[in-house]
């Protein structure tokens, strides 16, 4: 059994400083989350984020995609079906450049897609939130605060931290595993 | 609730007109953008909707009636062997360049406005390569055969010939369509959890959610989430530049009088771009009305896109110049000929035709009471739409007709199929337009609401800012 604590801010802002708030309170990076209806700036640092391996990803993607372009061409018309029009050359690299240059960004943009479906865990309909009527708020206009915490007896005292940093509504939901 | 109602921060004396109008707050929005998917359609969408119906029903015809007699039923003759075909589809594929222009390059130029014009950019761009990519298809004469345009190990043992421009169109279309498509649709994740969550039946709240994907604005999904738009609209932008680029080589690596011209990628680029702002301006004025959107797409939008107009028709202009100058300088007579019969020739209506549109017409956007009169903005869009249409025509059709040798100079007229083609297919694009307003929120929903914050939050520190000055500088005094 999991619980998710989680309480209701007013704008970025607020809900920043409750996650930081609650850093202070010893809770660690990996139990708190922000849900909101847009990026807030700044929320990375509050929770202590590496920066996103999906440069990586798309860099090493976008590569393997222009080697691959460029060899399927070089392969087929110079190698395995030298196809001899007015003697002009078979491994004709300028004409090869506009398919290399699309297999590149076709490669790059497809893992990015991908990867971040990967780095969601998407796609995953059911939320435990999803149960919460009230956090329906969280796309539209709310800032969430979620603490989740495997300990019953935890939950009394976060929602009471969540409710002195004045959240305008705070609720438990429990997460069966 | 979570945000209090609020005056939209407008008070910046050098940006009188505002990006987003009234007072507005997180959710207000939220609700005003997304109730033209959530109301009852009226009367004239499903006018609309009959009308863009039988249109498609017209192009599917026209379609049958290709694949049923062949390229025969075109008007297509030698040496006018590409002609509807392919201006329509050149004429398609640069519409859609807009749409990454605006969404791709202006996020990283950090363009604040774009926000509220993106999406409905994106879309159309989706709409129009779509178009586009069904005319090289159909030009084929057999389609159902196309993917031998793709290396596959088939039994013949038969590669495609890789130094053509037709498997470097059939890449760059698939490629662009793939990106835009995925670059869309990310965007689209939070807008689509919003209308679920706002959503009042359980079939909207199903279809949405299952769209949706389970997004729930997690703070580590977004931080990933940046990085993956920003790094896909880096990735859009040079590939925008290339697929009209590539369209160009079509032309430019064939010796055709008239198409042998080292202009031609960028020259095609900005006319792309050029085309695409003017359909945007032609949908947008009234679209935005009707769906209740003019308080996010204001008249300062509309202002930036004239004057986006103005400086790429300039950008046009250029090469129509040098084209020309270029046809004279060569002293090459069979340049030269061909280009004094663009000019003075069968079609050289069309000719004028097209300076008047895109050279001479968006010159009004200089005056601020032109780019102000929407009468005048949307006739002035229009124009630019069909007369880039023009343009591609006097491209292909008189430098077919008049090439080398007088002996294979010959006419051209298109036959009503050419023509069902051309208008069905705009019918099909108004179809599957007419349907996205219908079901996705038309302006980005998240990034509106982030551009609210950061617009209230700049105005709150120039309020501060203001506030310790002032004293000082009265000490000074």
């Amino acid at each position: 059994m999991r619980y998710w604590v989680v309480g209701e801010f007013g704008s970025g802002a607020e809900a920043k400083k409750a996650l930081g708030r609650l850093r202070e309170l010893g809770h660690a990076r990996e139990k708190l989350d922000a849900f909101t209806p847009y990026p807030v700036e700044g929320m990375d640092e509050v929770l202590g984020l590496k920066p996103s391996p999906i440069r990586g990803f798309a860099f090493v993607a976008g590569l393997s995609g222009a080697a691959l372009g460029y060899a399927v061409q070089w392969w087929t018309n110079a190698v395995d079906w030298p196809l001899n029009v007015g003697n002009r050359p078979l491994n004709a690299g300028p004409a090869f450049i506009p398919i290399t240059f699309e297999t590149m960004v076709l490669f790059a943009a497809l893992t990015i897609f991908f990867g971040l479906m990967w780095l969601f865990r998407f796609p995953r309909p059911h939320h435990p939130l999803f149960e919460l009527e009230t956090f329906r708020t969280a796309s539209t206009g709310g800032f969430w605060v979620s603490v989740t915490t495997e300990r019953r007896e935890e939950t009394e005292a976060l929602l009471s931290a969540l409710r002195e940093l004045k959240a305008r509504n705070t609720s438990v939901v429990e997460e069966a595993q | 609730m979570a945000e209090q109602a609020s005056e939209t921060p407008t008070k910046d004396p050098l940006e009188p007109v505002p990006l987003i109008e009234g007072a507005q707050s997180a959710e207000s929005l939220t609700a005003s953008l997304l109730r033209p998917i959530e109301r009852k359609p009226g009367l004239i969408f499903w006018a609309l909707l009959l009308l863009t119906l039988g249109g498609t029903g017209l192009f599917l015809l026209a379609v049958t009636v290709t694949l049923v007699r062949g390229i025969g039923a075109w008007g297509n003759n030698i040496p006018v062997a590409w002609a509807f075909g392919i201006i329509d589809f050149v004429w398609w594929i640069g519409f859609g360049h807009a749409g990454t222009l605006i969404s791709a390059i202006l996020v990283l130029f950090q363009q604040k406005w774009r926000a509220s014009v993106n999406r409905f950019a994106e879309a159309m761009t989706l709409f129009a390569v779509i178009q586009a990519a069904l005319f090289p298809a159909l030009h084929m004469g057999r389609p159902w055969v196309a993917y031998w345009l793709v290396p596959y190990p088939n039994t013949m043992r038969i590669w495609p010939n890789f130094r053509s421009s037709l498997p470097w169109d059939m890449v760059a279309i698939t490629t662009y369509f793939t990106v835009s498509l995925l670059f869309w649709y990310l965007g689209l994740l939070p807008d689509l959890a919003a209308a679920r969550d706002r959503a009042t039946t359980p079939r909207r709240q199903f279809w949405y959610g299952v769209f949706s994907l389970g997004w729930t604005g997690s703070a580590r999904h977004w931080h990933h989430w940046r990085a993956g738009y920003l790094l896909l609209a880096g990735l859009a932008t040079p590939l925008v530049l290339s697929v009209h680029t590539i369209v160009s080589f079509d032309f430019a690596i064939a010796q055709v009088p008239g198409w042998h011209s080292t202009i031609f990628p960028p020259y095609f680029v900005a006319g792309a771009i050029f085309s695409g702002l003017a359909l945007v301006l032609t949908l947008l004025l009234p679209v935005r009305g009707s769906l209740g959107l003019n308080h996010v797409i204001t008249d300062r939008h509309v202002d930036i896109l004239c004057k986006l107009l103005l400086v790429t028709g300039m950008m046009v202009s250029y090469g129509y110049l040098q084209e020309h100058f270029f046809a004279w300088y060569s002293g090459d007579e069979y340049e030269m000929a061909s280009y004094a019969d663009k000019r003075t020739g069968t079609w050289a209506w069309l000719f004028w035709f097209q300076m008047f549109s895109n050279v001479l017409l968006p010159h009004v956007f200089w005056f601020e009471k032109a780019r102000k009169n929407l009468v005048v903005v949307w006739f002035a869009a229009l124009a630019v739409d069909v007369g880039m249409w023009v343009e591609r025509f006097t491209i292909i059709v008189p430098s077919l007709a008049h090439d080398f040798l007088p002996r294979s100079w010959e006419g051209y007229s298109p036959t009503w199929v050419d023509l069902s083609l051309l208008g069905g297919s705009m019918c099909f694009f108004g179809l599957l337009f007419l349907l996205f307003l219908k079901f996705i929120p038309s302006v980005s929903i998240t990034e509106v609401k982030e551009l609210h914050h950061e617009l209230k939050e700049e105005l709150a520190a120039k309020e501060e800012r203001e506030r310790t000055e002032s004293p000082l500088r009265e000490k000074e005094a």
